[in-house]
């Protein structure tokens, strides 16, 4: 995959790092990716010593995925007819480093805070319906020592195109910390070019 | 849970407390920064390994691989074994095969073994799948279809690789991909390589 690449803002961020020396542990950066081929988005927040990003996914891709499996055409549609995206969680730090899906929230254009949906929640709903399939989902929470990472989809029960504010959590040292993502937004069903 | 490191309200206490140039500066900072774009790069494949303090019995397991062959871990005992557990579909697994082949190459007769433990697919998917690989690989590709091994080690996400030391103890743990091939990964293994052996610990296996 191919992504546009402007230089002015990477220079802006690395002059903002460099001045971030004694500024609280809050600093943050998101950045947002677009596939040259595709038209599809993503999005990274780098803290101190920790990445979470976001990357939308195709209806089709998350129908293939799981029709790939053998998992039933029930499950199939069910997974795709979701909000998808690939999530990828890194500790940069030298200490350990954890989260919970269970603290993140996605707020609506109304202004409703609601829970993100947890691999356990649809583990018992695959089991319901006779799958034993347990991966492909963000783990629902990890004890990450240094230089581990996770990626796996995350769900949520939003159309195609639908933006929203996501607010996640994670531990780092003992301590609680939350940053948002102030836009996200669902993939269309289809991409750009199709 | 309450809430102890909040952007929003850490920014707010320096607005009240710093001079106005500090207090711009910070607001720019703590704030979520305007979005930028950039190349995405994959991400990169580190290559440290957590030491399990104190290392903890390895579970037994009996699995098949490609051809139909029954291996279990019993089988490999006394040896160093790096227990891969991956998928085809699961990115950084794909990255991490050709330096789990190097070094499974470099230092296979010295009592290393790579074992990559499949999950939840067939072999005739997985036998497919290498045929695109740029390097196609030697060690034992097992296949844990029910995921009752992975689940054994109480395995969360793919990838995770483990380090069974000659004992038949992990010893080391890794989540994420990795790049195995790595100078520190290599002094890893040759270490467990040299350790004296003690008495195995007796293990119950799994089917």
């Amino acid at each position: 995959m191919k992504y546009f690449i402007r230089h002015s803002g990477k220079i802006l961020a690395v002059l903002l790092l460099s001045a971030a020396g004694s500024v609280p542990y809050c600093f943050a950066t998101v950045e947002t990716f677009t596939d040259e081929s595709s038209g599809l988005i993503s999005w990274k927040a780098q803290h101190p010593g920790f990445s979470l990003q976001f990357i939308q996914l195709l209806p089709d891709y998350v129908r293939a995925v799981y029709g790939a499996r053998g998992l039933p055409q029930e499950v199939v549609d069910l997974m795709a007819g979701y909000c998808v995206f690939g999530t990828i969680i890194k500790n940069e730090s030298g200490d350990v480093l954890g989260y919970r899906v269970a603290d993140w929230r996605y707020f609506t254009a109304d202004g409703q805070s609601h829970p993100v949906k947890t691999k356990t929640q649809w583990l018992k709903e695959w089991q319901d319906m006779g799958v034993a399939f347990r991966w492909s989902l963000l783990p629902d929470e990890q004890q990450f020592a240094p230089g581990d990472w996770s990626q796996g989809f995350t769900t949520l029960p939003l159309a195609p195109g639908t933006t929203f504010k996501l607010g996640y959590q994670w531990t780092q040292q003992g301590k609680i910390y939350n940053g948002t993502f102030e836009q996200l937004q669902c993939a269309a069903d289809k991409s750009p070019d199709e | 849970m309450e809430l102890s490191n909040n952007c929003n309200a850490q920014r707010t206490n320096h607005l009240m407390n710093k001079p106005l140039i500090a207090t711009m500066l910070i607001l720019v900072l703590c704030a979520p920064l305007a979005t930028l774009q950039a190349e995405l790069p994959s991400p990169e494949l580190s290559h440290e390994l957590t030491r399990l303090e104190p290392p903890v019995t390895a579970p037994g397991f009996s699995l098949t691989d490609m051809d139909g062959e029954q291996h279990t871990l019993d089988d490999y005992r006394g040896k160093v074994i790096m227990l891969n557990l991956w998928a085809t579909w699961c990115p950084p697994c794909r990255r991490e095969i050709p330096s789990m082949e190097s070094i499974f190459q470099d230092l296979g007769d010295k009592g290393f073994v790579v074992l990559a433990v499949n999950q939840f697919e067939t072999p005739d998917h997985v036998f497919a799948y290498m045929g695109q690989l740029s390097v196609y690989p030697t060690f034992p590709i097992l296949f844990d279809q029910d995921s009752k091994v992975s689940e054994l080690y109480g395995v969360k996400g793919l990838p995770t690789t483990l380090l069974i030391n000659r004992q038949g103890q992990v010893a080391y743990r890794a989540i994420g991909g990795r790049d195995f091939d790595h100078p520190r990964v290599r002094a890893i293994v040759n270490q467990l390589l040299t350790e004296n052996d003690k008495p195995l610990t007796a293990v119950s296996n799994v089917k």
